[in-house]
């Protein structure tokens, strides 16, 4: 039974696929078993979700059992978690009192970090010459300040029109050539991974 | 006009398909009848087996974060190269005191992260070493991710921290918790402000395709050598068909 689960699991999952890229180019034959198929994956991927959850609260449950500083931190979320669960559940989704907690917590806890994020970046910016010293360092930041400079109108200059006009070249020549170039990278690599699962050469669902 | 453009559109992409496939399978014959192939240095790659070697050796474990990315769509496909970085650092790792841990931002990808660590333990004959709450789904917004796995960053000892997957802009968190807790961090995302991110807070961060080379690199299969060679040959190619398109445009031959 060992090994014929692994080899069972890989068939389905090749199989799957195989309809599953078929049904992009010929959705008249194909279509209909394609739109079934991404259906169940999307019912496993919601159940996966409640796994997910119980396996957070595991691991919170766990920790409040070692002896540990960190521990209130998880009794605190065991609390919400369960707190929340019976709110949305008895209030739903878009209900007054699922809101609140969404307005009242998430949505600030994740501004603070957003606003953590801002000072991060322009110490790790500062930081990068003595991380990384070279001129592709050095073009990274005069870059970076440029386009700050020019996004923003200036204390008693307002908006320099040459700082503009630089903003803009960059943004869009410089910028979108290096995009499509790493896109490209990309959509090569994703590509490549797909078929690699669709060999059954990667099996991420091996257990 | 629009349907014949569509039937157009989907014949050349399974005509793009087929020549991966064949290109794939080609090399991966050549590879296992022993053609050496040369593929260039990656520094974030030579540096994994040093800290792997040396998170063992001071009893230490190796963080790897698979990001936030769905597996239905197209940012599954960094995560699916995170969940082989995994199955790498488990094996690697395997005779430390402390297993790898793993954190992601969705519980399609938290339950393969489990799978791939039961699996790679079962095959090393050591299953006893498997903990399902190694693999832990920490959040599934971006910067309640962030928060989630930034304590495992910190209190659990961790020597490197490998960040694969979709991963934006709170990538730049991950990265301080591991410079504040001294660990290395080597990451890679699909998305493109997430690599300019990574560029400037990172030890050695993966741009571009570097991130889908990494089962070529830590030597997970030939067939990972041989989707190497079919996409530099193809981009190559696209490089190509680019560039030539623009010279026709700039002479008018095209609208």
């Amino acid at each position: 039974m060992k090994k014929i689960l692994p080899v069972a699991n890989a068939i389905v999952a090749v199989v799957s696929g195989l309809l599953v890229l078929l049904g992009y180019f010929f959705p008249g034959v194909f279509g209909g078993l394609q739109s079934m198929l991404i259906g169940w994956a999307i019912i496993l991927a919601a159940f996966a979700l409640l796994l997910g959850i119980f396996n957070l609260g595991m691991v919170h449950w766990k920790k409040i059992g070692k002896d540990g500083s960190g521990s209130i931190y998880s009794i605190v979320l065991l609390i919400s978690l369960a707190v929340t669960i019976v709110l949305a559940g008895l209030n739903g989704p878009t209900g007054t009192l699922s809101l609140w907690i969404f307005n009242t917590f998430q949505v600030p806890v994740e501004i603070s970090l957003l606003a953590i994020l801002a000072v991060v970046l322009v110490y790790a910016a500062a930081r990068l010459v003595l991380r990384r010293p070279s001129w592709y360092t050095i073009l990274f930041l005069v870059t970076v300040v440029v386009v700050l400079l020019g996004s923003v109108p200036l204390f008693f200059l307002g908006e320099v029109a040459v700082l503009t006009s630089v903003r803009g070249w960059l943004a869009q020549v410089p910028a979108v050539a290096g995009a499509r170039g790493l896109l490209l990278g990309v959509a090569l690599g994703t590509v490549a991974t797909g078929l690699r699962i669709l060999m059954g050469v990667d099996r991420a669902y091996d257990g | 006009m629009e349907p014949v453009l569509n039937l157009n559109n989907d014949i050349l992409g399974l005509v793009f398909i087929l020549l991966c496939l064949g290109l794939t399978l080609f090399f991966t014959y050549l590879s296992r009848r022993g053609s050496a192939i040369h593929i260039r240095d990656i520094p974030a790659f030579r540096h994994f087996h040093r800290e792997v070697d040396l998170a063992v050796e001071a009893g230490k474990r190796l963080h790897v974060s698979l990001g936030r990315g769905s597996i239905n769509d197209l940012q599954g496909g960094a995560a699916l190269i995170g969940l082989t970085i995994l199955d790498r650092c488990a094996r690697e790792a395997s005779n430390s005191d402390r297993p790898p841990v793993t954190t992601s931002g969705n519980g399609v990808i938290t339950i393969l992260s489990q799978d791939t660590l039961q699996s790679t333990y079962r095959s090393l004959a050591a299953e006893e070493r498997y903990d399902p709450t190694n693999a832990r789904l920490t959040g599934l917004a971006p910067m309640a991710y962030a928060a989630g796995a930034m304590p495992a960053i910190h209190d659990e000892h961790i020597n490197a921290n490998f960040l694969a997957g979709h991963i934006g802009t709170e990538v730049a968190l991950l990265s301080e918790a591991s410079e504040r807790s001294r660990s290395l961090s080597v990451a890679g995302t699909d998305d493109l402000t997430g690599q300019a991110v990574l560029y400037a807070t990172c030890d050695e961060p993966l741009l571009g395709e570097e991130l889908y080379a990494a089962g070529a690199y830590l030597g997970a299969n030939p067939a990972h050598i041989a989707s190497l060679r079919m996409q530099d040959i193809l981009r190559w190619a696209l490089v190509a068909v680019i560039v030539l398109g623009a010279v026709l445009k700039l002479l008018g031959i095209v609208p």
